[in-house]
């Protein structure tokens, strides 16, 4: 049965409030999650101001400047800033986005910064992802093949076939997909939520792979697939623009396909 | 060491999104209609009861308040069958992109709005002549 409210230990209280810069003209307002391991106390929420004129302009750059100006204890992780690595997934104004690719431009003067919902903390902005590798391990996320290659050159594909698996391939597994979605924070023990199953999906289609009966085996369930209700949050909020809820609906297909 | 925490889901994340929003109420309206079936299964039973029971039951359901009810119950069919439409067509595999599911959820709110009319124009209409 699923959980509606946070644990005891879990309820963020009210943190410290940092005041404003001296002589800062218009500001924007910070409030982020923050939890430290090495106490007892409860996850709070502390309060930042910095000046709009002396910050980046990706929420990210604000998460730096915090962290080198006012509270070096800060914890976030960040690798790329371009969008490509994934480290600095995180919610933010209630939406699961990467940091460094979200402009502070169109989030107003108010900006509330949670880690990805309903995961395990380790520190501040810094969620379990232990999980969620793990089902993403689940579903064997590599080439699969009986026949031997070819001796002369590699498994080649035409220009179609690789077209297929060439969005799906470009996740970068930031988890702001499957830390959207309502079904995976009720059920991510059995649910493998829309990360996992659209790695699936991209091997079940990938012309070279010859497992797609095992892998399609291994989806029916009614928890590991079909725990999905189409709620869309998932593709709603990929930051690469992928469709996870297709590739399930089209797992979906398949497995109905092929009972005929 | 301690357990860690988890962090906030319900309570921070932006449920007006469209697709928690369309979501979410497709739940409730089907709870809601599920929940609306003992009304039927009182008037059967009323039904079976007899005629005494039969003309108890009637008055009891013809009072203000179960129209109400009856008024809710419109609303809930009418959102309930229109996103059902929406998933069926979601579970052909089309209309799944994210411009278009966008699109939907206003087309289903709009489509249900007007079957509601519709119904309350009708009921309303066979109740005056």
């Amino acid at each position: 049965m699923a959980e509606f409210r946070l644990p005891a230990n879990s309820r963020p209280v009210p943190g410290i409030s940092h005041p404003a810069p001296p002589g800062a003209r218009e500001v924007r307002t910070f409030r982020i999650y923050r939890f430290n391991p090495d106490s007892t106390e409860n996850p709070r929420i502390d309060t930042f101001v910095l000046e709009v004129k002396a910050t980046g302009p990706m929420v990210l750059d604000a998460l730096i400047q915090i962290k080198s100006t006012l509270d070096s204890t800060l914890t976030f992780r960040r690798s790329c800033r371009e969008g490509i690595c994934g480290s600095c997934a995180m919610n933010v104004n209630g939406v699961n986005r990467l940091a460094c690719t979200t402009s502070m431009q169109d989030l107003g003067a108010g900006i509330r910064i949670y880690p990805l919902p309903h995961m395990p903390v380790v520190k501040d902005l810094v969620p379990d992802l232990t999980n969620f590798y793990a089902q993403y391990a689940a579903v064997k996320p590599w080439l699969q093949s009986r026949t031997p290659p070819p001796p002369d050159r590699e498994r080649l594909q035409s220009k179609e076939d690789q077209d297929k698996i060439d969005r799906p391939a470009a996740c970068i597994l930031c988890a702001c997909c499957s830390t959207a979605c309502p079904s995976y924070w009720w059920n991510s023990e059995r649910f493998l939520g829309p990360a996992a199953l659209l790695a699936a999906y991209r091997w079940i289609i990938d012309s070279r792979d010859e497992a797609s009966g095992e892998r399609l085996d291994e989806l029916e369930d009614p928890f590991r697939l079909y725990r999905c209700h189409t709620i869309m949050n998932c593709t709603d909020v990929c930051p690469k623009d992928l469709n996870p809820a297709r590739a399930i609906a089209e797992i979906k297909k398949m497995l109905l396909g092929r009972q005929e | 060491m301690p357990t860690r925490p988890l962090s906030p889901h319900l309570s921070v994340y932006r449920m007006s999104r469209y697709t928690l929003a369309t979501s979410i109420t497709n739940r409730f309206t089907g709870v809601a209609l599920s929940a609306g079936l003992l009304l039927l299964v009182y008037w059967l039973m009323a039904l079976a009861g007899g005629p005494q029971s039969y003309a108890r039951a009637l008055r009891v359901l013809a009072a203000p308040p179960a129209r109400l009810i009856y008024a809710a119950l419109v609303i809930a069919f009418c959102y309930h069958l229109v996103a059902g439409l929406r998933h069926l067509v979601w579970d052909t595999g089309h209309g799944l992109e994210r411009a278009q599911s966008q699109r939907s959820a206003w087309l289903v709110v709009g489509v249900s709005i007007l079957l509601m009319l519709l119904i309350l124009y009708r009921a309303l209409g066979t109740h005056g002549s």
